[in-house]
């Protein structure tokens, strides 16, 4: 596969050691995997940073439904076997965003344009069998957050987490990574605009909360007081 | 806007605590349309996940709450592993967050501030709370004595789960391991519940690893900051001006 549309620097460390591979190759064969066995959708797309719409990253999302309203997606940063894992996706129904807080709909995006756009894809999918899909994307809502910035090209996972957000209009995209994506991929994402012109977003619309507000966000960290252990002796079941 | 230690607002998402999230159940159409995708696509990063941990993990801003946590771990080198963390093992668990780990070695070329972030593996792995379920403790002794004693994590968690999210509510946060100090401790009977359920004895883990050694220095640089300074961590997400070179939204 063709390299990164980042210039992102490599993971350290050093090659992985015989004892460590066979362990693991032991571990991969007699442990269960449920949780990670339910994924079975690669979507690819593009994120930006909630407080920098000029930083922008390929997207490749790994998704699997909870139920017809909701999908977890981890994110990796190509298709590949090295792909970093750089951050997770929630995705839910309209019906389900609009239960939410009014002050957790901005952390929340909207996938309509990114759908209609032609330049949200499945990779190896057929136009055909992948609309049928989208049909159903183009009306939810997104929770993204990332915590290995690979645009910068962080060679480990620095840093604070970052809400993400996702293209809402034409413009927004930076030329020079859409072409390295369509080219890697062999798509086109005018020709999938084209296709998916009848597709319809969200049936109340876009929330006006929804994608940071129409602002931007950012994310801080605090020191806090810890409880005194002696006080108190909660069990959450 | 949102911050990880103020617990949300109540709404059909945030009570309710544990039948599951909301929504309908799985109709068949989405079924086959995911079958026919898996069937096309290759999903490689996914496939490298190979080993599954069962260990605990404590919320930086208020370390007595502590969750049972899965880790189902890939490796990217010797030095350097990432995780994908969920609420339980089965079919349908719910991805709480994001663990790295990574050698003593990358650990302490970390910038001081970022250090702060993590949290040391060995106490947890001499004490029998992490464990690889269905993994012969012969088969892996060697592997956790010589490598995953010394290494250290960054676990950022996104859905809150004890506190009875029924979606991802709110800004990501920190999270710390098991430690040997008193605020550090699991409670006992998060022990016992995980325990029963695979059948295994968590005091017998540790006696079996009673020879696993502690490194000289088990807390490098500014590792378990939390617990040397008995201050948590909290993130807020607030709102903030967006640098843009187009109309948004």
């Amino acid at each position: 596969m063709a390299a990164s549309c980042h210039d992102v620097d490599p993971v350290p460390g050093k090659p992985t050691e015989t004892g460590t591979s066979l362990l693991e190759t032991a571990t991969g064969a007699i442990q269960g995997f449920a949780p990670v066995n339910q994924i079975h959708q690669h979507l690819c797309a593009f994120h930006f940073f909630g407080d920098d719409m000029t930083r922008q990253v390929e997207a490749h999302h790994f998704c699997a439904h909870l139920n017809e309203d909701v999908r977890q997606c981890l994110i990796f940063d190509g298709p590949d076997a090295g792909a970093r894992l750089i951050g997770v996706e929630y995705i839910v129904s309209e019906e389900l965003f609009l239960t939410l807080p009014d002050d957790e709909k901005p952390l929340w995006h909207t996938h309509e344009f990114e759908v209609k756009g032609g330049v949200l894809f499945m990779p190896g999918v057929p136009g055909v069998v992948e609309r049928r899909d989208l049909e159903t994307v183009a009306k939810t809502y997104g929770k993204t957050i990332h915590f290995w910035q690979v645009d910068r090209g962080d060679a480990l996972p620095l840093g604070l987490p970052q809400i993400m957000m996702a293209l809402t209009r034409e413009g927004q995209l930076r030329q020079d990574l859409a072409e390295c994506v369509e080219k890697k991929f062999g798509v086109s994402f005018q020709k999938e605009r084209e296709n998916r012109a009848y597709m319809t977003g969200p049936a109340h619309g876009i929330h006006p909360l929804a994608n940071a507000a129409g602002k931007g966000l950012k994310t801080s960290i605090r020191e806090v007081d810890l409880p005194d252990p002696t006080t108190r002796a909660r069990v959450f079941t | 806007m949102a911050s990880s230690d103020k617990k949300p607002l109540p709404t059909p998402a945030s009570t309710g605590g544990d039948g599951g999230p909301p929504g309908k159940p799985t109709i068949m159409s989405t079924m086959m349309l995911d079958k026919g995708a898996a069937a096309l696509q290759s999903l490689r990063p996914v496939k490298q996940i190979n080993q599954h941990v069962c260990t605990f993990a404590l919320y930086a801003h208020d370390p007595q709450r502590q969750v049972e946590t899965h880790h189902f771990v890939s490796r990217l080198t010797q030095d350097v592993l990432q995780c994908p963390v969920y609420d339980s093992d089965d079919k349908n668990a719910r991805l709480i967050g994001v663990e790295y780990i990574v050698s003593r070695k990358i650990f302490e070329a970390l910038p001081k501030e970022e250090q702060r972030l993590w949290h040391s593996h060995a106490h947890e792995i001499k004490a029998g709370l992490w464990a690889s379920p269905r993994v012969p403790e012969t088969l892996e002794k060697t592997e956790l004595a010589d490598h995953m004693a010394g290494t250290f994590g960054k676990f950022w968690c996104t859905w809150q789960v004890d506190r009875g999210d029924r979606l991802p509510l709110g800004a990501p946060a920190l999270m710390v391991s098991p430690q040997a100090e008193r605020i550090a401790t699991v409670l006992p009977d998060l022990v016992r519940k995980r325990d029963h359920k695979y059948s295994f004895s968590t005091e017998e883990l540790k006696a079996a690893r009673a020879d696993v050694e502690v490194p000289a220095d088990p807390r490098p640089g500014q590792a378990d900051y939390w617990v040397r300074h008995h201050k948590g961590f909290a993130v807020d997400v607030v709102p903030h001006e967006m640098k843009r070179h187009a109309r948004f939204p």
